[in-house]
């Protein structure tokens, strides 16, 4: 798995390229993490390019988005693949996790 | 095919190879491969991770035959005694905000497989998974 960042002014991109398996999903959690220590205020995560997520990503994916929205700032998913798209549909985290275009 | 992995993180690529040839060799249709891969990629978290209270290295094997109708997947493993299907539905309409943590692994393994199955075997999980070859 790959990704790749995009920063601008506090709005921090993640562009994630490949498989968020049990491995990728904990290099996700670094990227996440590194962001909100460089004070992001809006963390989107493109998962445009990911072809698989499985549940330990939501599990990343769900801890952080609390933690931000606790703090008054935002972590979302943007343009999910279609693999992906139907893994946060069945789990109930589409309508809150990814943006809505 | 039957592919026989240890229990050590590693192996899990080695799985997904020989998963991507047998679903090449039967021309499997890609939801039948995506659906199959999460099914494994979720059971064995929780093998590797829950299955075993030593540090010794495990032996699991995975059958994977199909036939006209549909994609069967097969693990076996010699772990404590664990029944995926026991475990209750996850709640996927509570909002995110009031969400457990975890619990979706096997969620996912329902909603994507057709049929599961479990039996204890001579001190050995066997969960046997199938997905139809068409929707």
């Amino acid at each position: 798995m790959d990704i790749r960042k995009q920063i601008t002014g506090d709005t921090h991109e993640l562009l994630v390229a490949g498989r968020v398996d049990g491995e990728g999903a904990n290099q996700l959690e670094l990227e996440i993490l590194a962001a909100i220590r460089a004070n992001a205020q809006s963390i989107y995560v493109n998962l445009s390019q990911a072809t698989f997520l499985c549940s330990a990503g939501l599990r990343v994916f769900l801890q952080y988005w609390r933690q931000m929205k606790n703090n008054k700032r935002l972590l979302l998913v943007t343009r999910p693949s279609p693999e992906v798209d139907e893994v946060l549909e069945t789990t109930g985290f589409k309508a809150q996790m990814v943006e809505k275009v | 095919m039957e592919i026989v992995l240890t229990n050590r993180p590693t192996e899990r690529k080695r799985l997904l190879q020989a998963l991507q040839s047998f679903a090449a060799e039967h021309r499997l249709p890609v939801n039948v491969l995506q659906a199959a891969d999460l099914a494994l990629e979720e059971h064995l978290t929780n093998v590797f991770n829950y299955a075993y209270a030593d540090t010794t290295v495990h032996e699991i094997r995975v059958r994977l035959s199909c036939d006209e109708r549909a994609l069967h997947v097969e693990v076996e493993d010699d772990g404590r005694a664990f029944n995926p299907l026991e475990v209750p539905p996850a709640e996927t309409s509570v909002p995110l905000e009031q969400r457990p943590v975890g619990g979706l692994g096997i969620h996912l393994m329902r909603k994507l497989m057709d049929a599961l199955d479990y039996r204890r075997e001579r001190g050995r999980n066997i969960l046997c998974m199938a997905k139809r070859l068409e929707s």
